[in-house]
């Protein structure tokens, strides 16, 4: 191949650098009035009256909507397509129940960002305080139940296998307690919407994973055709989950619709941290049967998530969690009982791997914990339960292919010395009063498309240009992390051109196709798919054209170094422009296709992490001595970017393990700072190690391709938590191990 | 007040009031929004410029502390319409993702090669430990500072300076 598994920037990165690249917040539309929202103070209760009057009374003060000024409808922000009617209608714009510090209750627009927030100081609401609840337990005894409500908002019995009736079957239980999390995508959430009140035409931009899926939304709420509904992907600094739920894009559209004039409405990093989306809090108990050789033999799994102040996506959630259980190792019983629960506090939504992070941690600290219990080495453990080639996934049916996960530990185990790493450990332990060093490894599989969850398919529309230069339009939403390279890569090689001589727009719902969105790392899988089969529908049309045009047999033709030639005579050669041109002049037709792929499989997608850690228990310090990321990626289409992205996810599991926490205080009152908000720093990290495995190939991905950005950040908290744990002879469950838990863990010891 | 300072080498004018954030002057009076907010409390380093040649949060920055003073922003660096050097290593070296820490991680990166025009990767990692970056593990960066280190050096000395690899 000439372009796929070659290295370059992202199409963008110049620009980037430069400064120029013209992110939402940066869109400066004549007229357009910025806005200011105005969120409750209290976790839970009515508003009674909002007094908009003194912010009103400014100058340059355009507005106020608020609770009692604006609809009554409802919309739900996880929605992301048509068919998802269950889901309940659950948020207004503004309410007047607020439900968290920081519900909605007003918006205030004006003509200056400055202006906007000090008067969105000066609105007055009047609350009648109800009951709240902002942890498990009280939220557990209905103490936040208005009458008629029950504290459980769903709950779910899934079972898979039978339960094992062997004789000496070893029982192993554990404890996993998983703090809510904040994305930290450096660029916080953000609209820009305008209303042509003359056209009835509403165009958003925003930084989003689904142009359609937030039309949907948005014209359902606003009570719009669909045509007149139109949603452009802006360029977006960053997302990791926290752009695929709308929350800001029905508000400013609703607020532009009003106002009749353009409006843009930024988040702050306070709103970005508590009036967006969290990781959900989870806690789960784990109870495992091992044979004495180390396979598992049944996994019963209680757990509970809280939804925070809506329910939004919990209960698709915590069922999509279960299923994470069979992508990874061979689980021949499971059993799971889990509870959606309703707190006053942040809403829980999507989070990068959207719950496989979550499960991971639980499981895998349960495999440490069984590997001490059993006297095994953990990388053994669980090389004698990961899944192998040809095996299925249990819960869905849909064979796993070309796994690779105990390659990944493997190769993993060498690279690493995990072996030597032990012993040296153990020596430096023995002879060191202060510092205690550990190592620790974590397994984590994902998906590459939503199959078999729901039917997936893409579409791509593509043209030649009059110079042979190619239009591609498959509705991406790159992220940052190089998906339109990716597509462009793909594109090139089917056509043997330059990656550089293809254009691809990204989403914008009035001139790319229908699309999905990029959730459940399907990017990379079912549209990188979906551009070698449209790139190779127009490869079939310039070879049609040139046969007709040029009078050559159509067998005889292929095309090459971006032109179409004959096989026969290597004096024939039409460059791409020519061809495109005289179909044109001759044949009155432009050169263009269109192709759909309907995906239909889902192979193993794993990967195997390995972190050198050393506590200080003076101060309960950890610092990451070494760490190595092995994954199975089947063909990297980019491979510096995906080495870049892993070793982002490296650095965000990093922080999950050892200092991401969002605190609620007694009054309801989140964690709303990065000054409290402990991000990794670049002092902070060794240079991360990433090996890819490339030979686990995909049948249906392009080139046999599979994804990669979520699964890398699956088994990386799991690795960095079994080395903290391995260095203190600790099972410590409840995430993040701050310096604070240590030295508490450490002080228990002292006294027992 | 009436402030007069220089901005990316142009004397620039204009009528503001004494508290107002040295990053929206940047972004709202000038247009140069390559400046990106990302925390508004010093934290996160994607406002960072250059004021007088130090690295700066223009966020934390009032119009009152500017009078008679040189702020260089990422527009600067790239006047001519090409990337300086310190900007196409980050492109060359793959340290660009999404993008929102990447001008600020520039100007941190500026700041100190004006400073220390042979900094160990160590004290890379350590003049870029205000800037976050949710994207990366850091790797790529630092390599691309130590790269245009490296550059600038052969570019002032006209020969590779290997004292320095880190």
């Amino acid at each position: 191949m000439k372009t796929v598994g070659s290295s370059r920037p992202i199409h963008d990165a110049w620009a980037k650098a430069a400064g120029y690249t013209k992110y939402t917040g940066d869109i400066r539309l004549p007229g357009m009035v910025y806005l200011c929202l105005v969120r409750s103070t209290i976790p839970h209760g009515r508003v009674k009256a909002v007094h908009p009057e003194k912010a009103l009374a400014l100058p340059g003060v355009c507005g106020v909507l608020h609770c009692f000024n604006t609809t009554q409808r409802t919309f739900n922000r996880y929605r992301s397509r048509f068919s998802q009617d269950e889901l309940p209608n659950e948020e207004r714009a503004f309410t007047d129940y607020v439900r968290f510090v920081g519900d909605r209750v007003a918006v205030v627009a004006a003509e200056s960002q400055a202006l906007a927030e000090k008067a969105a100081r000066l609105v007055e609401v009047e609350y009648e305080e109800l009951p709240y609840s902002i942890g498990f337990d009280d939220t557990l005894e209905g103490q936040n139940c208005l009458p008629g409500e029950e504290p459980v908002r769903d709950e779910v019995i899934l079972e898979n296998g039978t339960f094992p009736q062997d004789n000496g079957m070893i029982e192993v239980d554990s404890f996993t307690e998983l703090p809510r999390l904040h994305h930290a995508a450096m660029e916080p959430n953000a609209c820009v919407a305008d209303y042509d009140p003359y056209q009835q035409q509403l165009t958003l931009y925003s930084p989003n994973q689904a142009v359609h899926g937030i039309r949907v939304v948005v014209a359902n709420y606003l009570e719009m055709p669909f045509h007149k509904v139109r949603v452009v992907k802006a360029a977006m600094g960053g997302s990791f989950g926290a752009k695929q739920e709308w929350f800001v894009e029905p508000v400013a559209a609703l607020a532009a619709k009003m106002l009749g004039r353009p409006v843009k409405l930024v988040y702050s990093r306070a709103e970005a941290m508590t009036g967006a989306i969290v990781r959900g809090a989870v806690k789960a108990c784990v109870r495992g049967l091992f044979t004495p050789e180390g396979k598992i033999k049944s996994l019963d799994m209680d757990l509970i998530l809280d939804a925070g102040a809506y329910v939004g996506n919990s209960s698709d959630y915590i069922r999509t969690l279960y299923s994470k259980l069979f992508r990874c190792y061979y689980v021949p019983h499971a059993r799971y009982h889990a509870r959606v629960i309703s707190s006053n506090t942040p809403v829980a939504g999507a989070y990068r791997g959207w719950s496989a992070p979550e499960e991971a941690l639980i499981l895998e600290r349960h495999l440490d914990a069984a590997a001490h219990k059993l006297g095994m080495d953990r990388v053994e453990l669980r090389r004698r339960n990961v899944l192998l080639p040809g095996d299925i996934d249990l819960r869905t049916g849909v064979p796993l292919e070309e796994i690779r996960i105990r390659e990944a530990l493997d190769r993993g185990r060498e690279l690493f010395r995990w072996n030597q790493l032990k012993q040296e450990d153990a020596d430096f332990n023995a002879s060191n009063e202060r510092y205690r060093r550990g190592t620790g490894v974590g397994c984590g599989g994902h998906g590459s498309t939503y199959f078999p969850r729901h039917d997936d398919f893409g579409e791509g529309w593509i043209t030649m240009n009059e110079d042979g230069t190619i239009q591609l339009k498959i509705t991406t939403h790159d992220h940052g992390c190089g998906t339109v390279t990716m597509l462009k890569m793909v594109v090139a090689e089917v056509l043997d051109i330059p990656d550089s001589d293809v254009y691809l727009a990204e989403g914008d719902t009035a001139n790319t196709p229908i699309d999905f969105g990029c959730f459940a790392s399907r990017t990379t899988f079912v549209l990188g798919r979906t551009a070698v089969e449209t790139a190779g529908a127009l490869k079939t049309v310039l070879l049609e054209r040139a046969a007709a045009i040029f009078h050559q047999p159509m067998e005889q033709l292929y095309v090459e170094g971006g032109a179409v030639r004959n096989r026969e005579n290597p004096n024939l050669v039409w460059p791409y422009a020519e061809v495109a041109r005289q179909s044109m002049l001759q044949l009155k037709r432009n050169v263009s296709a269109q192709a759909q792929f309907n995906n239909v499989t889902n192979p193993g997608v794993t990967g195997a992490h390995f972190a050198h850690v050393e506590v200080d228990t003076w101060t309960g310090y950890t610092r990451i001595l070494d760490y190595l990321a092995v994954q199975d990626i089947g063909q990297a289409i980019n491979p510096a970017m995906c080495e870049a992205q892993i070793q982002g996810a490296a650095q965000m599991g990093c922080g999950a393990a050892l200092r991401e926490e969002m605190v609620v205080q007694k009054n309801g009152q989140c964690t709303s700072s990065l000054s409290q908000y402990h991000l990794f720093l670049a002092p902070d990290l060794p240079d991360i190690q990433v090996e890819l495995i490339t030979d686990g190939r995909s049948t249906e991905g392009p080139f046999g391709a599979k994804s990669i950005g979520e699964v890398c950040y699956v088994p990386a908290a799991p690795a960095v938590c079994g080395a903290v744990n391995d260095a203190l002879g600790s099972q410590l469950g409840a995430l993040p191990f701050t310096p604070d838990c240590v030295l508490k863990y450490l002080a228990r010891e002292r006294e027992t | 007040m009436k402030l007069s300072f220089c901005v990316n080498n142009r004397p620039v004018q204009l009528e503001t009031d004494p508290d107002r954030r040295l990053l929206d002057i940047l972004r709202e009076d000038l247009s140069l929004t390559g400046t990106k907010e990302g925390c508004a409390e010093g934290e996160c380093g994607a406002c960072t410029v250059l004021l007088d040649g130090e690295a700066v949060h223009s966020c934390l920055t009032l119009a009152i502390q500017l009078g008679g003073r040189h702020v260089v922003t990422i527009e600067g660096l790239s006047e001519t319409g090409e990337l300086d050097v310190l900007q196409k290593a980050f492109v060359e070296e793959i340290a660009v993702q999404c993008g929102f820490c990447t001008t600020g991680m520039i100007m941190s990166a500026k700041a100190l090669l004006l400073k220390n025009p042979a900094p160990t990767k160590e004290e890379i990692r350590v003049a870029l430990s205000g800037n976050i970056c949710r994207c990366s593990g850091y790797v790529q960066i630092v390599r691309a500072v130590d790269r245009a280190a490296h550059e600038l050096r052969e570019v002032a000395y006209g020969k590779p300076d290997a004292k320095n690899t880190g």
